[in-house]
């Protein structure tokens, strides 16, 4: 086979995810969107088909393909983590009623368009490729975020999405040529290596001159990352957009965006300041972006909780909460080592569970009861007792108590910060927990502690088993952890 | 392979998921559930305490001998984590405490109509947290059960409880929750610096002096402190919380106020010893140099808890609120015996324990049982009630005379077992203690009495005469808490019998690991 084949046959999961988002775009064309619900179905479909694929290669070596997209284990983690979600997302629109009035089939290929732009994003050490990722996931969220086109919030979310997003990937794109200035290289992975002998010098040389052009760099580039992940002071747009999205975006934009942030950023972390031979002195500036990290994890999970404190709405507190928990991932990141690296990914993963199942929980209050003030869901959980008690397993996991999976995430960050000398964030993050109870459980205390006498009995939702599937895993994961644990390292970076 | 201990543990939850099965108007078969559920602990535990042979305990041959039905496998692999149980002469009595506390609760709850299905589910749920604290001897395995406690008991109180039952609930969670997360941190960086969860092997680690964190970065330091005395007030923290000992008290009285009798009792009765116990397992013996540091501190703390608890159960009018701080006032015993680094002292400090969870667990179901008549718990609302219900002034009056320490009641052998000890105390500033605390006594007995002549004694109130006299099922729930008040008071050694082994142990092991 020669190289182009290989290439493709690489890319397979990629050209397959393409492929769906284009069948479902004419198919919905061709029947004029009046067949929503199979159009959902062939997006399941495509998605399980590219799930096995991605499963199947976790273990096989790593390669480089077109020498700009890295196919290796750690990509394999969080494109199967996003299919996961994108399913799960999916699901959520097929059963949502308030979606039934729009154009269904253009949802499914712009939730498959983000998808293949977190593929890239997620897969790559070349900054231009990663960047174009990141911009093709961006585009497919505006047009998501605004998808009720008649409703002026999900039109002024998607307007709020698109400025901040479109400054942030400025400031992105700057920092970007200003590292390539510096390193004549679009690589991260070579970045730290380069020895300064010839021109361009590279990044050691660079900091042994003066430090102040690698830091503006840094700072822009963190600048972008920090936005999709909504870390401070690039979380302005969360709570508007969450809340104006439809339910089933937020959730994707809550889950599957944050996470391929997240992805993004330990593989730039990972490549210029830990890589194998780095030259000592990137190293030592590592622990100064390290630092730097760590002050906005504190930031972000201490300001994230306030606010979610005076939320009356649910959305809106979930959106605050995905702030607070982008500070937790944080923590990991910020101890520049293999461990903290290895406890965010799984952090992701719990996050995964919770988060979905929350929003889930969200979804299916918004269309029994009409409203998603925490104070109209008083009494419910007597009435809608499954869908409550599973609630609840969401809310202690995202407090983080055992026996939950969230809990089991917090205890590998602790344990990371711990060992890497960040004892004094770990004691933020820890009283942060404690202050996150009291809004979470404001939910719980809405749904059991209140009378429920004067509320109608609720149906149970379509996707009620899929609630409670997640919930018994979040459980579960809490008691059993390893199989996610074994799956991470064996996809972590190094 | 001695699986007692975890039948103990995990048959309320095999209760309780059949509970969760059952048609929620099958009341009567939810009840018997839960009577079966609560009653076979209860059985087995008894067992266990017949069967634990005092003599057989030898540390010196390594956990075997130290724990009775010590079992282990491994849980979470990757990091350590092992299901180990075991228990000694520490647990052992609480561990029976629980089993028979909670069989109480379930005929002590069959006058609540709410959500009956929820409630007896959370009960049970609440007993196996309780009981894997108690039998836990890994640290991680410990903090799990130590949290899954919390849920139930939020949902207890916050349903079924008084008018301000939220906010009493989330005040509750919120402070243990506090005191947890800190509790978190120590323990894993315990975890980090010895390589191990196991709770008997850190304690041998600390005897050897190698528990200092010298396998963490910066050898442990956080915010200026060393490890081992941050690792220390953590830990301490978090158990105080529980206790609850002074400044960390006031999440208490309301819990106590707002929680249906039975979980009152529950929480008076078990869940403050929670904290008493978890100092005597997995915080001093761990930590023994900063514990030592700092002993005298501990026993003022303790000391001022005494008083402070008496002086503001002698100014309450509601009566729940007075039993409420009664229990401040009795817990101070448990921090003074032990700071006290005498075996007399901690011997009294653990009978302190027992002696107050069945005194002060009667108390409470004697405030139930005149607020399920007269709706109110105002202490000047009643008067002469000594007329219609004669039974019930009996009992009462028995039950106040066992928690003021009556002598002939365990409450005052664990009082004065821990007086003599502290006094008995290298560090003769404990005496001063002692004197201060004796103030405690003084008002303990006079709110008590006063409490007594306020209710019974004085003209009846016409409102209460047609009250009848306590029902066989109240008589049934208090009589056997009374009757332990009478037993170990007459006959104590049928308890120290079974504590002073591992409490000399367990004192060994401070005065040795401090020095």
């Amino acid at each position: 086979m020669d190289v182009y084949s290989q290439g493709m046959a690489a890319l397979a999961p990629e050209l397959v995810l393409t492929a769906t988002a284009l069948i479902v775009l004419v198919a919905d064309l061709l029947t004029k969107g009046r067949d929503s619900k199979r159009m959902g179905y062939l997006t399941l479909a495509g998605l399980a088909v590219v799930g096995g694929m991605l499963a199947m290669r976790i273990d096989q070596p790593e390669q480089t393909v077109f020498g700009m997209v890295e196919i290796d284990a750690f990509g394999t983690f969080f494109k199967l983590f996003t299919v996961a979600s994108v399913a799960v997302v999916t699901t959520f629109v097929m059963s949502d009623r308030n979606e039934r009035k729009h154009n269904v089939g253009e949802y499914y290929f712009l939730l498959l368009g983000a998808s293949i732009g977190i593929f890239f994003m997620v897969s790559t050490n070349n900054l231009l490729l990663l960047m174009l990722g990141l911009e093709l996931l961006s585009l497919a969220s505006y047009s998501l975020a605004g998808f009720h086109k008649g409703e002026r919030k999900s039109a002024e979310a998607s307007m709020k999405y698109i400025v901040f997003g479109g400054l942030s990937a400025g400031l992105m794109v700057y920092g970007i040529s200003l590292l390539y200035g510096i390193t004549g290289t679009l690589d991260m992975s070579i970045m730290a290596t380069q020895v300064g002998d010839v021109m361009p010098y590279g990044l050691a040389h660079q900091l042994d001159v003066s430090v102040v052009p690698v830091a503006v760099a840094m700072v822009l580039v963190l600048a972008g990352f920090a936005y999709k992940m909504s870390v401070v002071p690039f979380h302005f747009w969360t709570p508007d957009v969450y809340e104006g999205s439809p339910t089933p975006v937020t959730t994707f934009l809550a889950v599957a965006s944050k996470a391929a942030g997240v992805a993004a950023l330990l593989r730039f972390i990972g490549a210029l300041f830990m890589a194998e031979g780095a030259q000592p002195v990137v190293e030592w500036y590592g622990t100064k972006i390290g630092l730097l990290l760590a002050i906005l994890a504190a930031v972000t999970m201490t300001l994230g909780n306030l606010s979610a404190l005076r939320q009356q709405s649910l959305k809106r507190m979930l959106a605050y909460s995905s702030i607070a928990h982008a500070g937790y991932i944080l923590i990991g990141v910020a101890t520049m080592s293999a461990e903290g690296f290895e406890a965010s990914m799984y952090y992701m993963a719990a996050y995964y569970f919770m988060n979905l199942g929350a929003f889930g929980v969200l979804l299916y209050f918004e269309s029994a009861v009409g409203s998603d003030r925490i104070e109209d869901l008083a009494g419910y959980g007597w009435k809608s007792p499954l869908i409550s008690i599973v609630m609840v397993a969401f809310l202690v996991s995202l407090t983080g108590l055992p026996p939950t999976i969230g809990f089991y995430g917090k205890y590998l960050l602790f344990k990371a910060g711990l060992n890497h000398g960040l004892e004094w964030l770990v004691f933020v993050a820890a009283l942060n927990s404690v202050v996150s109870l009291f809004y979470y459980f404001s939910v719980a205390k809405s749904l059991f502690l209140k009378d429920p006498s004067d509320k109608p009995k609720l149906s149970q939702p379509v996707f009620a088993g899929l609630l409670a599937g997640l919930g018994l895993l979040t459980i579960w994961f809490g008691l059993q952890p390893e199989s996610i644990e074994q799956l991470v390292i064996r996809c972590a970076l190094f | 392979m001695d699986h007692i201990l975890s039948l103990i543990t995990f048959i309320p939850l095999l209760g309780m998921g059949i509970i969760c099965c059952l048609p929620k108007n099958a009341v009567g078969l939810i009840k018997g559930v839960s009577l079966v559920a609560t009653g076979i602990p209860l059985i087995l535990a008894t067992q266990l305490w017949f069967g634990y042979d005092p003599a057989s305990y030898d540390p010196a041959s390594g956990v075997e001998g130290e724990y009775a039905h010590y079992f282990t496998i491994p849980w979470i692999k990757m990091i350590g984590a092992n299901y180990t149980v075991g228990v000694d002469g520490i647990s052992l009595p609480l561990v029976w405490l629980t089993s028979l506390l909670l069989f109480l609760g379930v005929p002590a709850s069959f006058g609540i109509q709410k959500s009956q299905k929820a409630y007896y589910a959370l009960l049970l749920l609440l007993e196996v947290g309780i009981f894997g604290v108690f039998i836990s001897l890994d640290y991680f395995l410990f903090y799990v059960f130590w949290e899954v406690m919390l849920l139930p008991m939020y949902f207890l109180i916050g349903i079924w409880g008084g008018p301000r039952r939220e906010y009493a609930a989330i005040k509750f969670f919120l402070y243990t929750l506090a005191g947890s997360v800190l509790m978190l941190i120590a323990v894993i960086a315990l975890r980090l610096d010895s390589g191990t969860f196991s709770i008997p092997e850190m304690v041998q680690l600390a005897q050897d002096g190698m528990l200092t964190g010298a396998n963490l970065p910066a050898a442990g330091a956080l915010l200026g402190m060393e490890f081992h005395t941050w690792a220390f007030w953590f830990l301490f923290v978090g158990f105080a919380i529980k206790i609850p000992v002074f400044p960390f008290h006031t999440w208490l009285p309301d819990a106590h106020v707002q929680a249906p009798t039975p979980i009152s009792v529950i929480l008076a009765g078990i869940l403050l010893k929670l904290g008493g116990y978890g100092l005597m397992r997995a915080c001093f013996p761990i930590l023994p140099g900063a514990f030592f540091e700092n002993a005298y501190f501990l026993g003022a703390l303790g000391a001022v808890s005494i008083v402070y608890g008496s002086f503001v159960a002698l100014g309450q009018t509601d009566f729940k609120r007075m039993v409420a701080y009664s229990s401040v006032s009795h817990m101070g015993y448990v921090l003074l015996g032990t700071g006290a680094l005498t075996v007399w002292g901690t011997d009294g400090a653990a009978m302190q324990m027992f002696a107050h969870g069945t005194s002060s667990a009667a108390m409470f179901m004697v405030v139930g049982v005149i607020y399920d008549r007269a709706h109110h718990r105002d202490l000047n609302g009643f008067g002469g009630l000594s007329q219609p219900m004669p039974v019930y002034w009996g009992l009462t009056t028995f039950c106040f005379f066992a928690a003021l320490g009556l002598p002939t009641m365990s409450g005052f052998i664990a009082e004065a077992l821990t007086l003599v000890g502290a006094f008995q105390s290298e560090d003769t500033r404990f005496q001063a203690l002692v004197l201060f605390s004796v103030i405690g006594i003084v008002i303990t007995a006079a709110f008590l009495l006063w409490a007594i002549q306020r209710v019974f004694l004085g003209p009846l109130n016409e409102k209460y005469k047609d009250y009848q006299d306590m029902n066989f099922r109240e008589i049934f729930c208090m009589a056997p808490l009374l009757f332990l008040c009478l037993l170990f008071g007459v006959f104590p050694h049928l308890i120290l019998d079974v504590m002073e082994p591992s409490i000399s142990h367990l004192v060994d092991l401070l005065v040795a690991g401090g020095q």
